[in-house]
């Protein structure tokens, strides 16, 4: 006979351990353990069955793997751990006898990375177990991209050094030199949380949030010591991230930082890149050199040119209209390779084969003015190929030029309201007379004003937008997430209504235009319609009674308004009157049978599922209906959303009308 | 020194007394007249003694001298000369060394005796007899002697005499004076008065000033320095001094030359000022460089990534998105973490007016509990289509002939209409309602013939109607409270009811047959039996209008059913208790009681189509008897809370009930006794079903108003399951206090039903 097996002694009971018992088989205190456990990425598992793995009756035990307790027992932090915990013991003991000396000098040998932001010990080891290949790391880039950029936006305290700070800082803008050199950043997406950036690294895609600049409010319930033990991995993490970015494009890491730019706030420009094929570097020095500075000769020259046009502003205007043409053909020399449709393709098809959508920019010099987010737009700017981002000085150094009257400059970016007078006698392109004496409102002739919105839009859609949507001013386009995945039957507010809308909204819609009170009707008869899909136990049978009833009604009804018509034309003859238009009775009509046959269609699907939900089993009939409910839950949302955009148009329509 | 003091004071005492043992009378008179000139030899003896002490001892305290004087030879004065004896003992011992130490005395016989002093032991003396009390009385007080002249006993056995209590002369200077040191205690042991000598008093002082007691302790003595002070004449070794000890050490100076060296070399600063703190450069390196794919463990499960950012989250996001006022409000209403989103969609017309998002440093935080502090699970998402759930049936119309639509509509009920019967040839339907009435319709909705069979005013209600299963008789019978009546309606051909009559009239012949049959079990069981079911002929007034034949059980009837050969008929009164299920035949007029008792209410009973068994269903089983053999076949469980009611599918080898809770049951007799199919097409309870004999149909009733018309195929084949499928919803009965279709019944041959409603109704649906 087989021995009869203990409870407890094998399976599931065996492979879980609680937290409690974790620590105590680690003689480890609970925030080491914590800290452990987000170093090595050990996280509690829920059992398939708790009741199989917990001895005790608490419901709210967590559970780790034991396995994962067992590797940590080999750890070479948790002897780190243990020789700190010895340390302060003596520091302590020391201070309590009074001995400062010999406190002072233990202390010495105390790391407090909570306060230098430097262990004594390093997470390399950890890193490599937990990522065995790069493309591993890469996978779990996005936390760890978001927290670093945060921590390098945040105000140092107490909790996080001024060192980590900095530190983060220098990692995130090397990752950005990387992004930019390499050209792999794809999408970006302004939120109101923050900007949203995805790049693709080595064919993973890498998704992490900036919040914008801003002082960022702590709420109370934050532990900074939670978030600074992740980031200490986070930190060693992208650190050797960034050297294998760095090498694998022929770059040295860490690259050249020179201080006094950075304290210059040059950021990005604080960076030199250096390695055996010189690729940014040179080149921006190069450009710097020429380019920047602008020469006093050419300058006065222009300054005439400038002066001469305004005082011929009045006759001026063929010319004037010569160079905006030339300035649009410059434009659409590089617009050329457009698609038709500006609409925008749901798949990146290789359609613009001539450019490459990461060149996007490389043949303007843009300034970006000084009411504009400098880092994001300089960032985003370079990463899509433009290599001359000039701004203003305030914003801090590094510039391509700081001086706004370059004449080099293509695009500038703006984002303030334009000063109504200048409005009034210009119109979109034109502004570029009047901008002479640069005031608030100035403009330089030649360029292209845009808000910073037309960046993003054009980055996403992999196309230059056109530039007068976006000018100073104009209320802007929708500006849409670029990371949201089309699903057939969801909304998408790319699309226009009348091709994603339902038959029966289509039908109700139509209703709309000549009733009035549309929007009640389009909505209690949605209600009705989930009423049906939702609960048929109940609901059903009166419902197809109803149904079954209208159906006869309608019958009736049709009937009777036929005996009415012919009434009305009875009555119109005697009266000597015009009978009513005969076509839009028809075309009501029409439209009346379509709802007819839609409302029966609705019908007879409803009676098939009933017929083969009757067939189901109890437990596949409350998955079936958990899902239906689900899904019901999707598309009244999206027929909400429908809803209030055809609402919208209309009264677009009504203010235009 | 203190404590011993007076103990040997009281020896001296004792001292005294004994030795003047010999001399009772003498010496207490010498005490008594207290002459300080005694001359008596012991006391001269004794004097001798002292006199030398008193002489040195006078430079000491020359007081107690002048007090001895003054009191004139107390015994006190005596203690202390003989204390200041003691004390200078050494001194005499010295002096009388040349002394014989004994005295030569005469003895009781006049014979010499030698009388030696009585050794005085020292402080240090190990003689410890002489420690004890003189007074040997004991523990007892010295009242006990006040009427004997003496006070005790000494060691030797003689009397101690009580000391004189001068009264007179005492009285007379104690009004002169107080003695020095007077106490006015007496002696517990001599009875003498207890006077305390000057220096006694001075040690009783000390005492209780905490002072040290005695003169003579110094408690701040000169330390005397034994060792260091005495000069050693010689050395305690006379090893000469090592040479070392006068020659420079080579090796400090080898170190000192390296120091020197060292700080030449300016490898030895003076002053090393605390390193600043170099900002040591990351290390780092290629980590990945021999990277080697790794499985990972299968019950690794990474964290999910966050979710990217939709429409709503843009600062710009199409109007649509935006939340109406009263959602805002819903919104704020609600607790944070009820909140569906935990934004909201705003629009900023200018990237300058974003504002900061102030739950980021939040949401940031949330994400890292969430990364190691969330247990994780592997869920596996159904993420399929919800319809692939569904069972492919046939499309209905393949699978017709079966009703689709309301045919005629029979009203004329004025009560909710019960049951109703379609008879053997198709032709007519028979209803019978709640107000007693039996009708028989035409199938174009004509009302043919009509029965009152209980009173108009309290009507019982018709429970059940059934046709004789045969086509050349016409009778119907049914149930009304608890009367099965038989019926051959006149409205067929004469020779059909005449056939019909005589069937329901030859039984008569047997009614006495029945009756001696009830009598001949009374008779075998000794007591009077009451026959389950009274047989007789109705009215004269139900006679006239065919109804020719009735019989009353003890209970109202629910459900009566034929057996297929028209003889048989059961009727099930679920009340009825021990006869709740009845077996008639009519052929005899006889009703028989099959089972005595039945477990449960039995709900319907109904013969097999072709076989000799019986089925009868209790509230949750049925269960199937051999009427032959007289035995239980088969236990079927349908796992219905209530069953309403089963029929037998013709080929007898399946089953259908209905139940109260809202099932429907299929059961394949051969398969098993649980069901093989439930259905749940209603939300009410299902109160009839019934197969059609020749189609492959069937049907069900419900509460709700509803029929649902079934498709069943039963195939010969055991291999092969019965086919199910549901193929049309026939709506159109009312729902009236919560009752709708009451009962359904096939057409024999189309596929046609008709069903009973509680709205008054009959519905025939083709």
């Amino acid at each position: 006979m087989a021995r009869i097996k203990k409870k407890g002694q094998a399976g599931a009971a065996k492979n879980f351990v609680t937290r409690n018992q974790a620590i105590r088989k680690l003689q480890l205190s609970l925030p080491d353990f914590r800290k452990l456990c987000i170093w090595k990425g050990i996280y509690p598992r829920e059992p398939r069955s708790k009741k199989k793995v917990s001895k005790s009756s608490t419901a709210s035990t967590t559970f780790y793997y034991t396995k994962d307790i067992q590797y940590l027992l080999h750890e070479p932090l948790v002897q780190k751990f243990r020789d700190h915990k010895v340390l302060e013991k003596k520091i302590s003991r020391a201070l309590g006898r009074g001995d400062v000396s010999d406190a002072a000098r233990l202390e010495g040998n105390a790391s407090r990375p909570d306060k230098t932001g430097k262990p004594t010990y390093t997470l390399d080891h950890v890193v490599r177990e937990r990522y065995p290949t790069f493309v591993d790391a890469l996978r779990d880039l996005d936390d760890c991209l978001s927290m670093l950029f945060l921590f390098a936006s945040l105000p140092s305290t107490s909790m996080v050094p001024a060192k980590m700070i900095a530190r983060c800082e220098r990692l995130c803008l090397e990752f950005q030199h990387y992004l930019i050199v390499s050209k792999s950043l794809t999408k970006s997406f302004l939120s109101i949380k923050g900007i949203y950036y995805q790049a693709n690294i080595q064919g993973e895609e890498v998704l992490w949030l900036v919040p914008y600049k801003f002082n960022q409010r702590i709420v109370g319930d934050v532990d900074f010591r939670i978030m600074g033990t992740f980031v200490e991995f986070y930190m060693t993490l992208l650190g050797f991230v960034n050297f294998r970015l760095y090498t694998s494009i022929g770059l040295k890491y860490p690259p050249k930082f020179d201080a006094v730019k950075d304290e210059d706030a040059a950021e990005l420009g604080a960076f030199t890149l250096e390695g055996k094929t010189l690729v940014g570097s040179e080149e921006q020095s190069k450009l710097e050199d020429v380019a920047h500075k602008p020469d006093p000769k050419v300058q006065a020259a222009v300054n005439k040119v400038l002066k001469n046009m305004t005082n011929g502003a009045a006759n001026d205007d063929a010319s004037m209209a010569d160079t905006q043409e030339a300035d649009e053909d410059a434009a659409g020399a590089i617009d050329k390779f457009e698609p038709a449709a500006p609409g925008g393709d749901i798949l990146p098809q290789p359609s613009y084969t001539g450019t490459n959508p990461n060149n996007l920019f490389s043949n303007f010099t843009i300034y970006l003015s000084r009411e504009t987010p400098r880092q994001p737009l300089e960032f985003i700017l370079k990463s899509f190929g433009c290599k001359r981002v000039g701004w203003d000085a305030v914003l801090g150094g590094g510039a391509f030029t700081t001086d706004e009257l370059d004449p080099s400059i293509t695009h500038q970016i703006v984002d303030r309201p334009p000063i109504q007078a200048s409005m009034n006698e210009e119109g979109d392109g034109e502004d570029n007379q009047t901008a002479q004496k640069l005031a608030a409102n100035r403009r330089v002739p030649g360029r292209i004003y845009i808000q910073p919105q037309w960046v993003w839009d054009s980055v996403n859609d992999g196309e230059l937008k056109e530039p007068h949507v976006y000018a100073p001013g104009a209320s802007l386009p929708p500006h849409l997430s670029p990371f949201v995945r089309k699903v057939q039957g969801a909304y998408d507010p790319t699309m226009s209504l009348e091709e994603q809308e339902t038959e029966r909204e289509a039908l109700e819609a139509g209703d709309d235009d000549e009733e009035v009170d549309a929007d009640e009707t389009v909505e209690g008869m949605d209600v009705a319609e989930d009423d049906e899909d939702e609960d048929e136990d109940e609901d059903e049978a009166e419902a197809d009674e109803d149904e079954a009833e209208e159906e006869e009604d309608e019958d009736e009804d049709e009937d009777a308004d036929e005996a009415l018509q012919r009434q009305i034309e009875l009555e119109a003859e005697m009266s000597g009157k015009t009978v009513n238009s005969k076509a839009a009775n028809a075309k009501t009509k029409a439209k009346e049978d379509a709802k007819k046959a839609l409302a029966k269609k609705a019908r007879e699907e409803a009676e098939d599922l009933d017929r083969a939900k009757g067939m189901l089993s109890k437990k596949k009939r409350k998955l079936f209906e958990q899902m239906q409910y689900t899904n019901n839950k999707k598309s009244a949302e999206d027929a909400k959303l429908r809803s209030k955009r055809r609402k919208l148009e209309k009264e677009k329509a009504n203010g235009k009308a | 020194m203190g404590p011993s003091l007076p103990s040997r004071k009281r020896k001296e005492v004792s001292e005294v007394v004994e030795s003047d043992d010999e001399f009772d009378g003498a010496e207490l008179e010498g005490i008594l007249s207290q002459s300080e000139d005694d001359d008596d030899d012991v006391e001269d003896s004794q004097s001798d003694g002292e006199e030398p002490e008193l002489d040195e001892d006078e430079d000491e305290d020359e007081d107690e001298d002048e007090e001895d004087d003054v009191r004139s030879g107390d015994e006190e004065g005596e203690g202390i000369n003989g204390e200041s004896n003691s004390k200078n003992k050494p001194d005499v011992d010295g002096e009388a060394d040349d002394e014989p130490n004994y005295r030569v005395v005469k003895d009781a016989n006049g014979g010499v005796r030698y009388e030696y002093a009585e050794i005085d032991p020292v402080y240090d003396s190990d003689d410890s007899d002489a420690q004890g009390p003189v007074n040997t009385i004991g523990n007892i007080p010295l009242s006990f002697y006040d009427s004997y002249p003496h006070i005790g006993y000494d060691i030797n056995g003689k009397k101690i005499m009580r000391p004189a209590t001068g009264e007179a002369l005492d009285a007379l200077l104690d009004s002169i004076e107080l003695p020095k040191g007077w106490t006015g205690l007496t002696d517990p042991e001599t009875g003498k008065p207890l006077n305390l000598s000057q220096e006694e008093l001075e040690l009783l002082k000390k005492l209780q000033m905490n002072e040290v007691p005695s003169d003579d302790y110094n408690p701040y003595e000169d330390m005397i320095p034994y060792f260091t002070s005495i000069e050693e004449k010689m050395p305690l070794s006379a090893a000469p001094e090592p040479k070392r000890r006068f020659v420079p050490s080579k090796h400090e100076a080898k170190r000192i030359a390296k120091l020197v060296r060292a700080i030449k070399e300016g490898k030895i600063l003076p002053y090393r000022p605390p390193e600043p703190e170099t900002e040591q450069e990351d290390k780092y390196y290629d980590i990945w460089a021999n990277e080697e794919a790794q499985e990972r463990h299968v019950m690794h499960i990474p964290a999910p990534k966050l979710a990217p950012p939709g429409y709503d989250l843009s600062y710009n996001p199409p109007p649509e998105y935006l939340p109406t006022a009263e959602e805002k409000d819903n919104w704020e209403k609600l607790d944070p973490e009820e909140r569906e989103k935990e934004y909201l969609p705003s629009k900023f017309d200018a990237l300058r007016k974003v504002p900061a998002y102030g739950e980021f440093v939040k949401e940031r935080f949330e994400r890292c509990l969430d990364l190691y502090l969330a247990p994780r699970v592997r869920k596996n998402r159904l993420n399929i289509d919800p319809s692939s759930l569904l069972p492919k049936l046939p499309r209905p119309e393949e699978l017709r002939p079966f009703p689709t639509v309301c045919q005629t509509i029979f009203k004329g009920h004025t009560s909710r209409v019960r049951t109703v019967a379609f008879s053997p040839d198709g032709e007519w339907i028979a209803s019978g309602s709640d107000d007693g009435t039996v009708r028989i319709w035409a199938l174009n909705g004509h009302q043919e013939w009509s029965a009152q069979l209980s009173s108009a005013d309290e009507p019982e209600p018709v429970n059940m109607v059934r046709w004789r299963p045969s086509k050349d008789t016409f009778i119907l019978a049914a149930a009304a409270g608890e009367d099965l009546f038989f019926i051959a309606p006149p409205i067929v051909s004469d020779a059909t009811e005449q056939a019909s009559r005589d069937v329901l009239n030859a039984g008569f012949g047997y009614a006495t047959n029945g009756s001696s049959a009830a009598a001949a079990t009374t008779t075998a069981d000794g007591a009077k039996k009451e026959p389950p079911a009274k047989w007789s002929r109705p009215s004269a007034s139900l006679v006239a209008k065919g109804v020719l034949l009735k019989f009353a059980v003890r209970s109202a009837i629910k459900t009566i059913n034929w057996h297929r050969r028209g003889d048989f008929l059961c009727t099930v009164s679920p009340t009825g208790q021990r006869s709740s299920v009845i077996i008639h035949t009519l052929s005899k007029h006889l009703s028989q009681v099959p089972f005595r008792k039945l477990p449960g209410l039995a709900q319907t009973a109904q013969f097999h189509p072709s076989r000799p068994y019986f089925f009868v269903a209790t509230q949750r089983m049925i269960r199937c008897y051999d009427l032959q053999r007289q035995e239980l076949v088969k236990v079927i469980q349908p796992g219905a809370r209530w069953i309403s009611s089963m029929d037998i599918h013709p080929g007898g080898d399946n089953l259908i009930v209905g139940s109260y809770d809202r099932r429907l049951l299929w059961h394949d007799l051969d398969l098993s006794n649980r069901p093989y199919k439930t259905m749940r097409f209603h939300p009410e309870a299902i109160r009839a079903v019934k197969f059609h004999r020749g189609l492959p149909l069937f049907a069900d009733a419900s509460d709700d108003g509803s029929l649902q018309i079934f498709h069943g195929k039963v195939v010969g084949d055991l291999m092969e399951n019965a086919t199910i499928v549901p193929v049309k919803m026939l709506r159109g009965h009312k729902v009236e206090k919560k009752l709708g279709v009451m009962d359904v019944d096939w057409h024999p041959k189309h596929p046609w039903i008709v069903s009973a409603g509680a709205d008054m109704t009959c519905r025939l649906w083709a």
